[in-house]
């Protein structure tokens, strides 16, 4: 079995951005969205999933509302909002520009330094 | 619709989510995880835990939601109020002397700083005060004077016309005029002020103008008149259409032709003046006598004033002007005014006269203010004093008892900063709770003051506010909340510091022994303070009793008296007389009047005339003091319970010619007789009064009478030589002071006397009503003020040195209590016990007292010109009130010492 990767700080809640764009998803649908497309590779810290929820609402990147699960349980829906979507926006390309230099720096031969 | 959600946004960082929403939330995701769990095969109570485990505790939830939120610095804030104030509650001895010491340090002093600065401190209300000086002449004065700080016409005219230091002079005359509007006529106090007067003073007008120097060039010829703002607005009711029309001064019309900027009512504070006329309309203000037009040199009437140049001090203006003065004296000297009776002695002495400069807003009131009111300064800044000394013992005292409990929270991991902040918002609970205590006991504190200050039923002019002054308000809670945290806070963080497992060990610390030392030092001090506190209320208190037992010599009780000027409303001299003639049958007819008397002078309110004395008995004799004078009616000895020694009283057939005091009986008191017919009868001797309108003044006046010593100014005084002519004699009548002696208690008949004067002359009205008891309350308001005032300071001061002591003893005892244990196993008695913890007492006592009874000493010197009927030395007063103190003391630390003495060796010993 492949060893779980270890988030680094603050990607937890891009992730979560990710997850709830793709559609509204509800606290535990939230995390197997990402464990599905992850591939269950990731391996969230005890406890630090819902602060992370809790810090994007209180910073107005996602919305969250009331609603019925599948199961007809009373459910908190989140979804993306205006600056959530310009916010995830960012962030994504910050990363993958960050990926890119990382990458970039690590692959150096030493012939060409 | 794009409202909603911005609406929501808002919504969201203003209120955050409820616990039980946000815990509702996490348990909904919990059970859809724990059911997944389940599903993939996990036992039910596996999967429960495993959720816990990876999602978190429901409990924690709440507390992550506020501290993701950014709330946790409120949620700690409030958490340190609420255990600060459970702290409070817990020790609730402590909280309340805690609480009381501020709101007494910040109520009373907040108050008494704001009547002082009222009556004695503030400047007058025109641009740049500081710039205004009184002009006033010093030396022998030598004439006539109508008040304090006065000098004539011609010599203003001659300095306002020849100076070179002020920008502008002007002068001014307060007169009381009858002032008629409309059908209603009402005495009011105005002010004659010259052409300069609100130019010069930089007051304008809110409506219309002021008087202009045009309005007062040539005597009688502008009739106008300005309101002051406050008056138009009381009297008039804020018309406007006032400017323009005409009211009657005196029975003369006036045009009005402004209203004063608010909040101007005259130069003199206190006293208010409601109308402004031009001073060249003296003749008709003050009908019968006119300094303007009788252009005597020597007669003093006007209040002068300049405005300095900017740049120019006080000192070098004063400097400057002694030349032209002196140049104006040797121009006097030489007047045939002034040569007609003077000796060569008495001109010499005349040249030396300075001229003075006072600051503008001196008036008689402040002077007389002064010296007391600085005294009160000095009370409250002693008590500020003795409030925060009482608050920093009490903090320290706290501050060590806890040492224990902060030094356990320190090793359970609690951090510095955390602690330090908590001790800050208790020590600001306690100073904003104290704020609040102390701004509410201001306003009350001020109305009390003011209340024994100027009692309701007095009959004042005064215009003092009862609402504390914001600025003092806030010094004085600058200090006390500096106290606070310097004494609460300092103590507290450096036992933050201190060793932990030191304190937890042992109680001691290096913490505690520093602390204990400044507490006794403090305890000291309290002991010094309290000390000087209840020997100053001592001899004010006595004073007080004093100068209210002594009185001014005759029996004051069922005495009411009232003021009249029927010639204001331009009587003649023969109406006024038949007038008095009337008033003096009806009031003696009156039901519930024993007996009636008229005088010129009122008694005891600090007047007097004066005029210098010409016998051939007594010639060459220095100049002393002048006697007073006065013309009485025939009864008005009898009325005022003051007996005839030699000779008889007046009757009314002893009405001299029409010739202005000339040709008439006196009646002397014994120290006239003293001084000027010594060793002689007294009855039958002649003297005349100077009066430098004729070439020699002849000596035609008979002493008929001898009446013993009374006060005659104030009940200070010793009383001068007295002597009183009959009223009818006086050709120009004036007002009277109306004495009458009731049978029953005068209140009751107070009405009716309105009623009848009414009746008998609806167009006099009657000025000032009140029984001489209430005038005399009213005169010794000061004392009683400073009296009340430094007795409750001293027994608050007394007991809050003895709580003080208290505290310090008994934690002394509690660290030696093992020790005390200790003797008692070993053989010592009880009393022995109790010696040594009295012996620290007293020690603490002793020291408190050899720093205050000197300090006592050296301050009472300061304070003689206030006290009456006792030296500033007083060896009683010192004795009881530190005899008082001590005793106190002693009981407060008794109570400590009796508790050592009854410890039991085995428990104390056990204890540690």
């Amino acid at each position: 079995m492949t060893k779980p990767v270890e988030l680094p700080q603050g990607t937890l809640e891009m992730l979560i951005l990710k997850a709830v764009s793709l559609g509204p998803l509800h606290g535990y649908g939230i995390l197997l969205r990402i464990q599905q497309i992850s591939g269950e590779r990731l391996e969230i810290l005890q406890g630090s999933f819902y602060t992370a929820v809790y810090r994007l609402e209180h910073r107005g990147w996602i919305k969250g509302e009331w609603g019925q699960s599948e199961n007809s349980r009373r459910a908190r829906f989140y979804s993306l909002s205006t600056a959530g979507v310009h916010q995830l926006k960012t962030e994504t390309a910050k990363w993958t520009d960050m990926a890119a230099v990382v990458a970039g720096i690590l692959n150096t031969k030493a012939d060409e330094v | 619709m794009n409202l909603l959600p911005a609406i929501r946004r808002l919504w969201h960082s203003i209120a955050p989510r409820t616990s039980s929403d946000v815990e509702e939330e996490f348990v909904s995701t919990l059970d859809a995880y724990q059911e997944d769990l389940v599903r993939k095969g996990y036992p039910e109570e596996e999967a429960r835990r495993k959720a816990r485990i990876d999602l978190g505790q429901v409990a924690s939830q709440n507390e992550i939601y506020r501290a993701a939120a950014g709330l946790r610095l409120f949620d700690e804030l409030g958490g340190d109020i609420r255990h600060g104030l459970r702290a409070l509650r817990k020790n609730p001895l402590f909280s309340a002397i805690a609480l009381l010491t501020l709101a007494l340090g910040i109520g009373a002093n907040t108050a008494m700083f704001s009547l002082l600065d009222q009556v004695v401190l503030r400047l007058l209300p025109v641009s740049h005060p500081e710039q205004l000086v009184i002009v006033r002449e010093t030396g022998n004065h030598y004439g006539n004077s109508f008040g304090a700080n006065t000098i004539s016409w011609p010599m203003f005219e001659d300095l306002r016309d020849n100076n070179r230091v002020f920008s502008g002079m002007f002068c001014r005359f307060p007169a009381t005029v009858n002032m008629g509007y409309g059908d209603r006529a009402v005495q009011i106090p105005a002010e004659l002020v010259s052409g300069s007067y609100f130019p010069t003073l930089g007051v304008g007008a809110a409506f219309g103008r002021t008087i202009a120097p045009d309005d007062a060039a040539v005597p009688d010829s502008q009739p106008v008149v300005v309101l002051s703002y406050s008056f138009w607005r009381s009297y008039f009711e804020g018309d406007r259409t006032i400017v323009g029309r005409t009211i009657t001064l005196n029975g003369h019309a006036m045009t009005v032709i402004g209203i004063t900027q608010p909040d101007f009512d005259g130069v003199e504070l206190g006293v208010p003046a409601k109308v402004f006329v031009p001073i060249m309309m003296k003749t008709e203000m003050t009908p019968h006598s006119d300094g303007l037009k009788d252009r005597r040199r020597r007669l003093d009437w006007v209040t002068a004033y300049g405005r300095l140049k900017p740049g120019m001090s006080l000192e070098q203006a004063q400097l400057s002007l002694q030349p032209l003065m002196h140049s104006i004296l040797e121009m006097e000297v030489q007047q045939p005014e002034f040569t007609r009776n003077a000796t060569a002695a008495d001109r010499q002495l005349f040249l030396r006269n300075r001229v003075e400069l006072l600051p503008g807003s001196e008036n008689g009131l402040r002077e007389y203010m002064r010296r007391p009111l600085w005294l009160l300064v000095a009370l409250t800044g002693a008590v500020l004093l003795l409030a925060c000394a009482n608050l920093a013992n009490l903090l320290l005292a706290r501050a060590t008892a806890r040492e224990r409990e902060l030094a356990v929270r320190l090793a359970i991991g609690a951090g510095r900063a955390r602690i330090v902040r908590q001790l800050l918002v208790e020590s600001l609970l306690l100073a904003g709770g104290g704020a609040i205590i102390g701004l509410a006991l201001a306003f009350v504190a001020a109305r009390i003051l003011l209340r024994i200050y100027l009692p309701a039923d007095s009959v004042t002019e005064f215009v003092i506010s009862p609402i504390p002054d914001g600025r003092v308000l806030v010094f004085v809670m600058g200090v006390m909340l500096l106290t606070s945290l310097v004494s609460g806070l300092l103590p507290a963080v450096r036992s933050s510091r201190t060793e932990i497992t030191l304190s937890l060990k042992d109680r001691s610390s290096a913490l505690s022994a520093g602390s204990i030392s400044v507490r006794k030092m403090l305890v000291g001090v309290q002991v010094a303070l309290s000390l000087l506190l209840l020997f100053g209320a001592g001899l004010f208190v006595r004073t007080l009793r004093n100068l209210e037992n002594l009185g001014p010599g005759f029996p004051t009780d069922h005495l009411l008296t009232f003021r009249i000027d029927p010639s204001l409303n331009g009587y003649s001299d023969e109406e006024t007389k038949s007038f008095y003639q009337r008033l003096d049958v009806n009031l003696q007819n009156m039901p519930g009047v024993a007996s009636v008397g008229f005088s010129a002078m009122p008694i005891l309110k600090g007047y007097a005339w004066q005029n210098a004395i010409v016998g051939k008995d007594f010639e060459g004799m220095p100049i002393q003091e002048q006697p007073v004078l006065n013309h009485v009616s025939p009864d008005y000895f009898a009325t005022l319970g003051i007996p005839i020694l030699a000779g008889r009283d007046f009757t009314t057939q002893d009405v001299g010619p029409n010739n202005w005091r000339h040709d008439t009986y006196a009646v002397v008191n014994e120290s006239f007789a003293r001084q000027y017919f010594p060793g002689r009868n007294p009855i039958g001797q002649r003297f005349g009064l100077v009066d430098e309108m004729v070439p020699v003044s002849p000596q035609d006046i008979e002493v008929i009478g001898v009446i013993p010593d009374r006060k005659y100014r104030d009940l200070r005084e010793t009383p001068p030589a007295q002597a009183y002519f009959p009223y009818f004699e006086d050709a120009h009548f004036r007002f009277m002071n109306i004495y009458l002696r009731t049978q029953a208690d005068p209140h009751l008949i107070e009405n009716e006397l309105r009623e009848r004067m009414r009746h008998f002359d609806p167009h006099v009205p009657i000025v000032g009503l009140q029984t001489v008891d209430e005038q005399i309350r009213f005169s010794l308001r000061t004392e009683r003020l400073v009296a009340s005032l430094s007795a409750v300071f001293g027994s608050l001061a007394t007991l809050l040195a003895a709580i003080g002591l208290y505290g310090v003893m008994a934690y002394t005892v509690t660290r030696r209590t093992r020790e005390f244990g200790l003797r008692v196993a070993l053989g010592a008695l009880q009393r022995d016990v109790v010696w040594l913890v009295m012996r620290d007492v007293l020690i603490l006592i002793a020291a408190g007292l050899a720093v205050g009874v000197p300090l006592a000493f050296a301050l009472s010197t300061l304070v003689r010109s206030q006290i009456f009927g006792l030296g500033p030395y007083d060896p009683v007063t010192l004795v009881s009130s530190t005899v008082a103190l001590a005793l106190v003391a002693c009981l407060a630390g008794l109570i400590p010492a009796l508790r050592a003495s009854r410890v039991d060796p085995l428990q104390s010993l056990r204890n540690e």
